[in-house]
């Protein structure tokens, strides 16, 4: 199969001809070069700067939290009846973001979609690391995180299990399979460029890491026969996982009783969401990699107008689910989900409803403009605010919801204190720390997916003489 | 040299794929090829069987999904029932998600660790091709293929002028190294004092972590929790009282005025409760519980606490007892009397007056005529 996986008609006007999923001559060693130039420069300062900014916020994120354990979950916000603010946005927030990466390197492998192999490894080391900062959150919101062992199923001689009926307790299981097995499958994908590595870096030091990660990888065919294999199975369950692991962070709403909360949508709701936000997120990752890592001819503008389509794709999907919430508090005929929906938009929180509404529905709708899906302004700003709206819809879900519950003497404001937001934004701060240092040790192109898809890679006469 | 390889080193996909049926006929030995990435429909060629892989995660995936969903059922049905939300204890579909999420994981790490380990004999890192000059090549953007063979000489030449026919732009021979000799007693050696430290270290970790780290700062933290308790004195109000007093005029549940100051006025009071079983019973449960502490429980003045208290109890069966009025009693229990305390607080009217009935029941077992055993 040869590189092009879509025809086009020919007679397609110049300017309306989608860009091309590769630019100019790339060849399989010179693909090796070009991406892992990188991992043996000394990065530039632009590099440094970021850096530093991004451990800095990292850093006061961590102060954050150890105040926190210093001083309880006090230093924060929450209180009764919102007992899940920040923390369970931020988890719900960062988990999403993680899908995305799945849905890339999983998803669309099993749609046979070529363009994914150019990042495919990038958006699958966003899911690792978002899915780290998502864990932080309700680790740290149990209170006493070194005791977060007792959610695991062991013996232990108060002879009690873990309430397998609770949807806090799925989430355990969803999150730690979901981050097993992203791992698993980023390792693997990673293995034969290990390999290439090991074979062309002079550091002493670099080349024994290289050379263990690789398992000493030989490329022979009999195992990548089962590598291939194993790769489109592990592919296919990851679908399943990824669709599983929104559903379930969904019923840890929807299986309460929450006004607001109880609804049937939320599982393909939470998960169009999270596609969505993670889209929007690896778009505005991939924009300052491709132009700072000079890897233009491998992401190109392609891509970038393709991942915009997926988010104005999310950003209907999303405007139908608003639309679904409003019928279905109406439909109910409940007075207690009818206030809770027009608490939503006309509330304590009606900034944070009109928010969401505004970035995740109104602002993605420029996409349908090829000018706005293929300049950087455009997308950056649309994936600044797709970012922006789906952490206030979470907010809306949670704040807005709980505020006012059955009782109205125990209705209470919620505000979050400063501790909260340095928690928020040290999370921003372990992400793109982990993304810079990635960048810089690890090849963030899978050069052997690619080496795939290169003109010629494939013997043309496929299946012919091989019968 | 009689094992090892013959690689023929080509430049194209293309020509890899041609040169195989041409080696295949003419060579022995078995083939083998190395890419930069998977050819598609190479494996036919090469004659390679079908991966087994899809089977081996199929088993693992039903072992996982039926293991759990027994272990669920297990614990929380029959283990330890757990009442939740008044479902049922075998609620299986509440059991579905975590059994998807451990068919998954048991699935995608058999089709992993499965492939890595079992099919792929990875990591190894002695293959002789490892340190082929051309791997570095293989591993970049050529193509090798070849010819293995052991325990027969091989007509080398004739190989490498095979596979210049085909194509290769060079040819490359790797011999199969020296088996590797015993591993020597050091080496024991080394791994039990290596396996020793680590167990010690991993102990004093664990005990830091279980006797330690939780009540050390700032967990211990969680364990203090400033409040005010009840009759503790404390600084926060001004009387320093840890308790506020009730309001003026407080009464407190069930409570019934009382205004006879002394024994005497009290005799005139008659028990309003009749001598049913039921009264008895209660009677008897209040005596035991507060009475028959001190006054034992026959009533005879003979207590399970001795006279470490200070004072003799009275006997409560004695005539001088006997012929004290049902209000004298009351009054003794609502008031107290020398050292007995009054016992108000504690009794509900009803256990009072069943009280009574009781203590004359005791009397009248205590002091049982001839003619009560006919």
């Amino acid at each position: 199969m040869g590189s092009d996986a879509v025809v086009f008609p020919e007679n397609i006007p110049e300017g309306l001809k989608p860009p091309a999923i590769l630019v100019g001559e790339v060849n399989a060693g010179g693909l090796d070069d070009q991406v892992h130039s990188h991992l043996y420069r000394r990065p530039p300062k632009a590099w440094f700067i970021a850096f530093a900014i991004t451990s800095t916020f990292m850093l006061t994120g961590f102060g954050c939290i150890g105040y926190t354990f210093w001083l309880g979950i006090g230093a924060w916000g929450n209180n009764i009846p919102v007992g899940w603010a920040f923390d369970i946005i931020n988890f719900v927030f960062w988990i999403g973001i993680g899908h995305a990466g799945t849905l890339i390197s999983a998803i669309l492998l099993l749609f046979r979609a070529r363009w994914r192999n150019a990042i495919s490894r990038f958006s699958e080391a966003m899911t690792i690391f978002a899915v780290i900062c998502a864990v932080i959150f309700p680790l740290i919101h149990v209170g006493r995180p070194w005791l977060a062992f007792f959610l695991f199923p062991y013996p232990n001689q108060r002879a009690l299990w873990p309430n397998f009926r609770s949807p806090l307790i799925w989430d355990v299981f969803a999150v730690n399979t979901y981050f097993a097995v992203s791992l698993l499958f980023w390792y693997l994908g990673l293995m034969p460029d290990m390999a290439s590595l090991r074979d062309r870096t002079l550091g002493k030091v670099r080349k024994v890491i290289y050379s263990v990660l690789a398992l000493g990888w030989r490329g022979a065919a009999s195992h990548w026969q089962h590598y291939e294999r194993a790769y489109l199975i592990i592919a296919g369950l990851a679908t399943g996982l990824v669709l599983s692991v929104h559903s379930v962070v969904s019923f840890d709403f929807a299986v309460s009783l929450v006004p607001g909360w109880h609804m049937t949508i939320f599982p393909p709701y939470f998960v169009a969401g999270a596609i969505f936000a993670g889209f929007a997120m690896v778009v505005l990752a991939l924009v300052v990699v491709r132009t700072t890592m000079n890897l233009k001819n491998l992401i190109t503008d392609y891509h970038l107008e393709v991942m915009n389509k997926v988010i104005l794709t999310c950003a209907c999907l999303m405007g139908y689910s608003y639309l679904l919430e409003a019928f279905t508090a109406w439909y109910s005929m409940n007075s207690y989900i009818h206030h809770t929906f027009m608490q939503y938009i006309g509330g304590t929180y009606w900034w944070a409803g009109w928010t969401t509404i505004t970035c995740n529905i109104l602002i993605p709708q420029l996409l349908w403009f090829r000018r706005f899906r293929r300049s950087y302004t455009g997308m950056v700003f649309v994936a600044i605010a797709v970012t922006v709206g789906m952490w206030f819809e979470r907010f809306v879900i949670i704040v807005s919801s709980l505020h006012q519950d059955f009782l109205p003497s125990s209705w209470h404001i919620y505000k979050p204190t400063i501790v909260d937001f340095g928690i928020l934004f040290g999370t921003f701060g372990l992400f793109f720390t982990l993304v810079l240092l990635f960048a810089r040790v690890l090849p963030v192109i899978a050069t052997t997916e690619m080496k795939m898809i290169l003109p010629g890679s494939q013997p043309l006469h496929k299946g012919g003489s091989h019968e | 040299m009689n094992s090892g390889s013959v690689l023929g080193i080509f430049d194209s996909a293309e020509l890899l794929v041609n040169a195989i049926p041409r080696v295949k006929a003419k060579a022995q030995g078995r083939l083998e090829a190395y890419t930069p990435y998977p050819i598609e429909g190479i494996d036919k060629l090469l004659g390679l069987r079908k991966s087994p892989i899809g089977g081996m995660v199929l088993i693992m995936g039903v072992i996982g999904a039926i293991s759990t969903i027994l272990f669920e059922l297990w614990t929380s049905g029959i283990d330890y029932p757990l009442t939740t939300a008044g479902k049922p204890h075998l609620s299986w579909e509440a059991f579905i998600p975590i059994m998807f999420e451990v068919t998954v994981l048991f699935a995608t790490f058999t089709a992993g660790l499965g492939m890595l380990l079992l099919l792929n004999r990875l990591p190894m890192f002695r293959d002789p091709m490892l340190s082929a000059k051309s791997m570095p090549l293989i591993t970049r953007d050529k193509f090798a293929l070849a010819v293995e063979f052991s325990g027969s000489d091989l007509d080398v030449d004739s190989i490498t002028k095979l596979f210049q026919q085909a194509g290769a732009g060079q040819v490359e021979v790797i011999a199969k190294p020296a088996p590797v000799g015993a591993v020597s007693p050091n080496f024991f050696a080394g791994l039990f004092a290596t396996i020793a430290v680590s167990c010690v270290i991993a102990g004093l970790l664990m005990y830091w972590a279980i006797k330690l780290f939780p009540v050390s700062p700032p967990i211990s933290h969680m364990l203090v929790q400033p409040r005010l308790n009840s009759q503790r004195a404390d600084g926060f109000f001004k009387n320093g009282f840890g308790m506020r007093l009730p309001v003026a005029g407080t009464v407190r549940r069930g409570a019934v005025s009382y205004s006879i100051t002394s024994q005497e006025n009290a005799a005139g009071l008659v028990n309003p409760y009749p001598r049913t079983n039921e009264i008895l019973n209660q009677g008897r449960r209040t005596y035991n519980t507060y009475c028959s502490v001190c006054h034992g429980i026959l009533g005879d003045g003979h207590p399970m606490l001795t006279a470490a208290y200070g004072a003799k109890p009275a006997n409560l069966v004695s005539q001088q007892m006997i012929d004290l009025r049902d209000g004298e009693v009351y009054h003794v229990i609502r008031m107290g009397r020398n050292a007995m305390p009054s016992y108000t607080a504690d009794l509900a009217e009803n256990e009072r007056w069943a009280t009574v009935h009781y203590i004359r029941t005791l009397q009248r077992a205590m002091n049982a005529r001839d003619d009560d055993i006919k």
